[in-house]
């Protein structure tokens, strides 16, 4: 078979240029697609995708009415945008009516964006929605996702609200109208089921102590007695200390002496080393006992809370009245700050305590490296992100839920080093269908310093109150019906770590919805409250994030300490005193005896190592002052012969020379 | 797999076709940069129009591109430190400086260190890359396709009906080239 492509002739093909004309009209219309897609359809995605994210970061259904984009002018226009509550759907947390903004093209070349000035518009709190918004459900938290970040959120969320309710004494009010309607005799001490921890310390004191008092007694019957130091004595005694007739019988003498010293030493030794263990022994005993000491308060402490003998200071019940009134405002603090850390740069956020890094998983490709970025900035040029003016405004009357608002914030930008400028929020205004009135935010970001410094001030001028609960038990009730409050708070946080904040409430012209079940209690809190026209609540949290200590004051709480004081404080005396009696009864016994072990011991135990003691260091002192001796004598003996020898040495030379 | 085995056929496609060495290397060469650039930057956005505008050869740029990704991701830790030297470098800061504060420059994200480093491998070896890529390609062509076409299984199908219908469907649906 032929090869057909063989027989015809080869086309010569023509030599085509380096520029690819051909390409001219699929790029045509590539291009004209991209246009005509920006154009119509773009910022319908826009629109979507920004609600879709919105849905995500603030779980709540997020609406926008309306979106317009310019390339040629880099600007954006966001109408009628609709966060809803996450709490209640049927309502907006926030609705904004009119967001613009355009951007300079000389920043954008430049790969920065910078907006002269944003312009917000109609906003209103709390607006009922048409219908009502779709809230995220909660993610399951499954072993796996429950990532270090979640876990440290759920923290911080939890935290705030144990510090109020662990200082805020469950019920404290309740424990007071309790203990004013019935008696310390109901306390039925007998009758505890669980046995106090301190007669189970005391009971295991005593039986260990009983086992070191045996084997003291064993071991001192194995010290060095009394004969063996007196045999060391006689064997010292038989030793030659002088008329030695040679150097030997000297150096014999000392040698003996050497060992009965070191014998004697060894046995000292062994006496000294008893003495020794004895005291920390001894120590060890009366620590034992200081610790029971504590233990029986703790157990003291224990029965008064198991017993409800309630605190009557002005510190715990402030607590009490206001933990209820506080606790969704901390809860929502916290919700912001959770989510706050979750999508905050990293390097704000650096945990310095070591911990709660999630560990690399083995065999995995390392994630792409993201390097270094630098920027190379120089006085007056554009940071990377600078929103340099925002305007913020809003009229009442458009609807029941929009204020007198104005305002602006300054200076929003991503490197305020370069800017020299800090961000300032400033916004104030009246919310004239709600009541609210002299509302002023300001907030001060500043970056430009080493050490980074946000300050806050939130006033209220006025705010009514409606059918408001701070204490709602079986034993007694407290309320506002109605009351007007004032708001002021301060926040200095430093670093993003060092937190001190002071919230001072203050409520007038209240309208108080008290009562208790005690007829005495109800009248005492009756009387009380009437002698309160105004009430003041300062609540402060200071600390390391998210390790903060709160703590609350108010008038309240001294009000009614005074008014519980007398009729309550004899009660709680008698109840505090039963408690301890009972407790000191218990232990007391178990108490009483070990003290006299230990006096015991010691008594018998330091006279006997003290007479040992006394007796090796005699025999030591005796074989020193013999070897002294020995020496002496030798030294003197020595003396005398070499004087001897030189004397019939010269009398010999005499004889000689014959003198 | 399938991706990457398909590249690969469509390379040796590329070769043992009529292309002219030069778009080849070019194309090849092109990748060496794409490769190595961030795909979001000014860099890649000019080679892509370089590759459209001139006949440099669109599918070995792209299979060039697609093998040195996975060279540039084993090269990050050197480009990091590389890249790190020459932001640092005193004597380049008042370049740096101008060209940050630039029009269109700043979109290049030469600033971070990884695409610093990678951009200065990458233009250092694209002028060599391009004539090595070249010499190889005229090697490979005259020893090893030459040698091909002369065996006897390749002029034995060269004989069959479905070669004859493949040339016939190349020169009426193919795409030739450039």
């Amino acid at each position: 078979m032929k090869n057909e492509t063989e027989n015809k002739p080869k086309k010569i093909k023509k030599p085509k240029g380096p520029i690819r004309w051909e390409a001219i009209v699929p790029v045509t219309i590539i291009v004209l697609v991209m246009v005509l897609y920006f154009h119509f359809l773009f910022d319908l995605h826009l629109r979507k995708t920004m609600e879709w994210v919105g849905y995500q970061v603030v779980g709540a259904e997020v609406d926008v009415e309306k979106l317009e984009t310019s390339f040629f002018k880099a600007s954006l226009r966001i109408q009628g945008v609709n966060i809803t509550d996450a709490d209640q759907p049927k309502q907006n947390s926030i609705s904004i009516g009119d967001i613009r903004f355009s951007m300079l093209w000389d920043a954008l070349l430049r790969a920065k964006i910078v907006v002269n000035e944003v312009a917000v518009e109609q906003i209103e709190f709390n607006k009922i929605r048409k219908t009502p918004g779709k809230v995220k459900p909660p993610e399951p938290v499954t072993p796996e996702k429950d990532s270090a970040m979640s876990k440290e959120a759920e923290k911080v969320k939890g935290l705030a609200l144990n510090q109020i309710e662990k200082k805020g004494e469950d019920n404290v009010l309740g424990d007071i109208v309790a203990m004013l309607g019935g008696s310390s005799s109901d306390m039925q001490l007998e009758k505890l089921n669980q046995s106090l921890i301190s007669k189970e310390k005391a009971k295991a004191l005593e039986a260990d102590f009983q086992k070191k008092q045996t084997a003291w007694q064993e071991r001192i019957k194995q010290l060095p007695q009394g004969k063996d130091f007196q045999m060391l004595g006689d064997r010292l005694g038989k030793v030659k200390t002088s008329n030695f007739k040679s150097p030997q019988e000297l150096q014999d003498s000392l040698k003996e002496i050497d060992s009965i010293l070191k014998e004697g030493d060894a046995k000292l030794k062994v006496v000294q080393t008893a003495n020794s263990d004895f005291n920390t022994d001894l120590k060890g005993a009366q620590d034992g006992l200081k610790d029971l000491d504590a233990q029986i308060k703790a157990d003291i402490k224990d029965l008064e809370k198991h017993f409800k003998i309630p605190k009557i200071d002005a510190k715990s019940i402030s607590m009490s009245v206001f933990k209820k009134y506080l606790a969704p405002y901390m809860e929502k603090v916290n919700k912001y700050k959770a989510m706050y850390e979750k999508y905050a740069p990293p390097n704000l956020i650096k945990k310095k305590d070591g911990s709660n890094e999630e560990p690399e998983i083995a065999i995995q490709p390392r994630p792409r490296s993201k390097g270094v970025t630098y920027e190379f900035g120089r006085p007056n040029s554009y940071p990377l992100f600078w929103l340099k003016k925002t305007s913020i405004s809003s009229q009442a009357g458009a609807s029941p839920y929009s204020g007198d608002i104005k305002g602006q914030i300054t200076d929003i930008t991503s490197n305020q080093v370069l800017t020299g400028k800090p961000t300032v929020i400033d916004i104030a205004g009246d919310f004239p269908p709600q009541n609210i009135r002299g509302t002023d935010l300001k907030i001060v970001l500043n970056n430009t310093t080493s050490v980074s410094k946000a300050d806050l001030t939130f006033k209220v001028g006025s705010y009514p109150l409606a059918e408001k609960e701070f204490v709602q038990s079986p034993d007694v009730k407290i309320g506002f019906k109605k009351a007007q409050g004032s708001l002021l708070v301060n926040a200095h946080l430093e670093a993003y770590k060092d937190l001190k904040m002071k919230l001072d409430n203050q409520f007038k012209n209240i309208d108080y919805d008290v009562s208790s079940k005690d007829a005495v209690a109800d009248s005492i809190l009756k009387n009380v409250f009437a002698g309160i026209p105004q009430v003041s609540l300062v609540a402060e949290a200071n600390g390391l994030l998210p390790h903060i200590n709160f703590d609350i004051e108010s008038n309240l709480g001294s009000e009614l300490q005074k008014g519980f004081q007398k009729q309550i404080q004899l009660k709680i005396d008698e109840a505090r005193k039963k408690i301890e009696q009972y407790v000191q009864k218990e232990i007391a016994q178990h108490k009483e005896k070990i003290e006299g072990q230990i006096n015991q011991l010691k008594s018998q135990v330091e006279k006997e190592l003290k007479k040992v003691q006394d007796q090796a260091e005699a025999q030591k002192k005796a074989a020193e002052s013999k070897t002294d001796q020995a020496k002496k004598d030798a030294e003197n003996q020595g003396k005398k012969k070499l004087e001897e020898e030189g004397k019939k040495a010269v009398d010999d030379l005499k004889k000689k020379f014959g003198l | 797999m399938t991706l990457l085995l398909k590249q690969i056929f469509a390379f040796f496609k590329l070769l043992n076709s009529d292309t002219g060495t030069n778009p080849l290397a070019a194309g090849l060469t092109c990748g060496i940069i794409l490769g190595f650039a961030p795909f979001i930057s000014l860099q890649t956005l000019l080679i892509f129009l370089l590759v459209f505008i001139f006949r440099i050869q669109l599918g070995a740029a792209f299979l060039s591109a697609f093998f040195f990704k996975f060279v540039a991701y084993l090269f990050d830790p050197v480009a990091d430190v590389l890249g790190q030297k020459f932001l640092q470098s005193p004597a380049l800061r008042p370049l740096f400086v101008s060209l940050y504060n630039a029009p269109l420059v700043p979109m290049t994200r030469f600033n971070n260190s990884i695409v610093m480093g990678s951009m200065v491998v990458s233009i250092l070896l694209a002028p060599l890359a391009f004539f090595i890529f070249k010499a190889l390609i005229l090697k490979y062509r005259e020893t090893v396709l030459a040698r091909f076409k002369e065996t006897k299984m390749w002029k034995a199908f060269k004989a069959t009906a479905f070669y004859n219908w493949y040339c016939k469907y190349d020169s009426l649906y193919g795409v030739h080239g450039n």
